[in-house]
């Protein structure tokens, strides 16, 4: 598997990287950080580009170096890459112009074989979409933007399962809360979820929302299935029916100490842009860690 | 979308069908370099494509309008920025800047505002921003222990560099593509033929008035806390000296670059700043001082397909009576205001420049408004150069131009600051064009 963890700054995205590799070592996946500088605008993309090459000559590093410099700093400090790699330092000499607007390094992992580092600039949204197109990931981490427009157009348009890392504490004890229902996307939510779970070792509170006080058989069956597979891979879970607004019940039972776990909608991206859905409904005011998995 | 409904209605009184067509491209156009939803090539080939398919021009009338002398010039300052730039002039300007100015922080803005501007009326802004950025963040990163304790002074020195070479870039006619594209526009319509010491006499009182106010309102708007920069000169210092003396290939630079300087003072009028500047070219490449390879991929091919693009809408304004009937119409609207519009008039022309300029580009901006402008009476002379004037005042956003592009990418200037600042120095400015076009 292959996860993307975008980074903003090294005042801000330290929970993001230390939730996004917690989950990453679990799924042993390859990790890229990406860091997403500002946009330059057309009419000046040669003259910029110029000027920070001088500037290298000049030995100081382009904006955005010093950002993917800390990360590489957090991965030595967490034994995400090699001791050979650390011993070497941060190898800014070998970041590599793959394209008009990206460079990247790569480092030699310990829990996977790649770690990359990347560093774009343009518009976040659009160069995130690109970075997921190119690499083909599995799970983009975002950290829970203060612009709250940024997660959810992330989150419609980025064609991999988004985990948005919002108000993490490291020193809150989560549970996972884990809704499940009949639609198509649950079966992988729960399997995503039975490995967070592992990762952070926490318990799993499953929960099944209908709007009315029958739960049809799509329901039970998908909560059966569920209850199952955390009991084979030995988690401990509970499993709740509860009747009410979705969106309000799981908000409401998330509050602030849960990881929300949960499938994208299946609507029609136009329908959905005008309606909403769900998850974005949730991942819009819910207070804790949401992992809404495509 | 706007395109498509200003086409299905029908074209008001007084203005031919290609002038309303001519305006539609220009409207879309607009909106398309502003929100940049395609690349600035498409919206260049959109413009040429348009002029035909809309019936405003044969194929061969667009080609031609196309390519001109001002087009010439954009390509060959851009190509001359990258073979100057090249060289690694910037630690000889670095050492002279820190002989001139000290080691006290005011005297070292001033320095830098000074220099910036005495330099980019000559090689353009960008270039002279890309060659002063590096000794300005020497000076910022020896300066302080943490970026906080140096947000000021690094803003400081940071627009000192940005708003010094966009003044400076009013002082010749080479100082911009804007300069020659309005020049263009006169010696085209048959109004005017400039020299460049006739520009200069002009233009450089506005530019000599300009950097003591400058570096007041900067000084006053990011007073900093270091006011000595006694330690990070001295580190300037030994940076710079570790290059030893010129060498051959630096002294060939400057000597090629006098030689183009030359030709523009004395020859532009019958050779043409752009051909001067591609001989220029011409002699850094057969000298082997830049690889082709190198100008090609620095030199931004798809801004200079754009300025060619709005020249020939430019100039298909003119020809179609659009330019003039805008021009007319907006007269009418102020003598609504008062009968006499000079005032008027010249302050609308300079302010919507202005604006202009700091949302899209300061030469789309003359290239557009440039015909119309220049149709508006008054005395054409005045109303052209303080239009071309007007067009460098680029301190209100980031997008601005590539001298406040370049700053921004430092990432030690916020996009706030532009604005911090950048209304104070657009105001002074405005006053300073209005003086000296009314009592010089």
């Amino acid at each position: 598997m292959k996860f993307l963890i975008a980074v903003g700054s090294k005042e801000f995205s330290e929970p993001t990287l230390r939730v996004g590799l917690q989950v990453a070592k679990a799924f042993k996946a390859a990790v890229t950080i990406a860091y997403v500088g500002p946009k330059i605008s057309e009419f000046s993309t040669s003259q910029v580009r110029f000027t920070q090459e001088r500037m290298e000559e000049w030995e100081f590093d382009r904006p955005g170096v010093e950002v993917l410099e800390w990360a590489f700093n957090f991965l030595a400090e967490n034994d995400f890459i090699t001791p050979t790699t650390i011993e070497a330092g941060f190898p800014k000499n070998t970041l590599v112009q793959t394209g008009g607007n990206r460079c990247e390094v790569y480092l030699q992992g310990t829990v996977c074989k790649d770690v990359n580092l990347i560093l774009r600039n343009g518009d976040i949204i659009a160069e995130l979409r690109d970075e997921v197109r190119r690499g083909g990931y599995d799970v983009t981490i975002i950290g829970g933007s203060q612009k709250r427009r940024m997660a959810h157009d992330l989150i419609q348009y980025i064609n991999s399962s988004i985990f948005v890392v919002n108000k993490y504490d490291k020193h809150q004890d989560y549970n996972l809360l884990l809704p499940v229902d009949d639609s198509t996307h649950t079966p992988k939510a729960v399997k995503y979820g039975a490995r967070v779970a592992q990762a952070f070792d926490v318990k799993v509170n499953l929960i099944t929302v209908s709007k009315t006080d029958s739960f049809g058989e799509g329901y039970t069956k998908a909560s059966q299935l569920a209850s199952k597979m955390m009991r084979r891979a030995g988690i401990e879970h509970e499993h709740r029916f509860q009747t009410g607004d979705p969106v309000e019940v799981i908000k409401k039972t998330a509050g602030d100490n849960h990881i929300v776990v949960m499938g994208a909608s299946t609507k029609n991206p136009l329908f959905k842009f005008f309606t909403g859905s769900k998850p974005l409904k949730v991942m819009e005011d819910c207070q804790c860690p949401i992992l809404i998995v495509k | 979308m706007v395109g498509i409904i200003m086409y299905n209605i029908s074209a008001p009184a007084g203005i031919s069908i290609e002038g309303y067509r001519t305006l539609i491209i220009v409207v879309m156009a607009i909106i398309l370099i502003i929100f940049e939803p395609i690349p600035l090539p498409a919206v260049a080939m959109m413009i040429l494509i348009m002029q035909v398919l809309l019936g405003i021009e044969t194929p061969n009338g667009v080609a031609k309008s196309f390519m001109s002398d001002a087009v010439f010039f954009i390509m060959g300052s851009l190509m001359l920025a990258v073979a100057i730039i090249s060289q690694g002039l910037d630690s000889r300007l670095a050492l002279g800047i820190i002989k001139l100015t000290g080691n006290k922080t005011w005297k070292i803005v001033i320095g830098f505002i000074a220099i910036s501007a005495f330099l980019s009326s000559f090689i353009g802004e960008h270039t002279v921003t890309a060659m002063m950025m590096p000794v300005g963040l020497t000076l910022i990163k020896n300066s302080g222990v943490d970026n906080r304790s140096t947000a000021k002074l690094a803003a400081l020195i940071l627009f000192s560099i940005a708003y010094g070479s966009a003044m400076g870039s009013i002082g010749t006619p080479s100082g911009g593509g804007r300069n020659v594209i309005m020049l263009g526009y006169m010696k085209e319509f048959g109004m005017a033929d400039i020299t460049y010491l006739q520009w200069m006499k002009y233009a450089y009182p506005i530019l000599l008035i300009e950097i003591p106010l400058a570096a007041i309102i900067l000084w006053y708007t990011f007073k900093p806390r270091q006011l000595i920069l006694d330690s990070a000169v001295r580190k300037l210092k030994i940076h710079v000296t570790k290059r030893g003396p010129m060498r051959g290939n630096e002294i060939l630079t400057i000597l090629i670059f006098v030689f183009v300087f030359l030709g523009w003072v004395f020859f532009s009028s019958k050779v043409g700043l752009g051909i001067i500047a591609l001989m220029g070219v011409f002699l850094y490449l057969s000298f082997g001082l830049i690889r082709w390879e190198d100008l090609n991929r620095n030199t931004n091919w798809g801004v200079i397909i754009l300025f060619g693009a709005a020249v020939s809408l430019g100039l298909h304004m003119k020809d179609t009576g659009a330019a003039f009937w805008v021009a007319d119409t907006a007269i009418n609207w102020m003598k609504m205001i008062s009968d006499d519009v000079s005032i008027i008039r010249w302050f609308v022309a300079v302010v919507l420049t202005g604006f202009l300029t700091n949302l899209l580009s300061n030469a789309a901006t003359v290239a557009v408004i440039g015909p119309i402008v220049l149709n508006m009476g008054g005395d054409t002379l005045v109303m052209g150069f303080s239009t071309a004037i007007a067009s460098a005042f680029a301190y209100l956003t980031v997008v601005a131009s590539p001298t406040c592009m370049i700053i921004h990418s430092s990432g030690l200037v916020h996009k706030s600051d532009y604005l911090r600042a950048g209304w104070k120095m657009f105001i002074m400015s405005v006053l300073v064009l209005f003086f000296i076009s009314n009592f010089w």
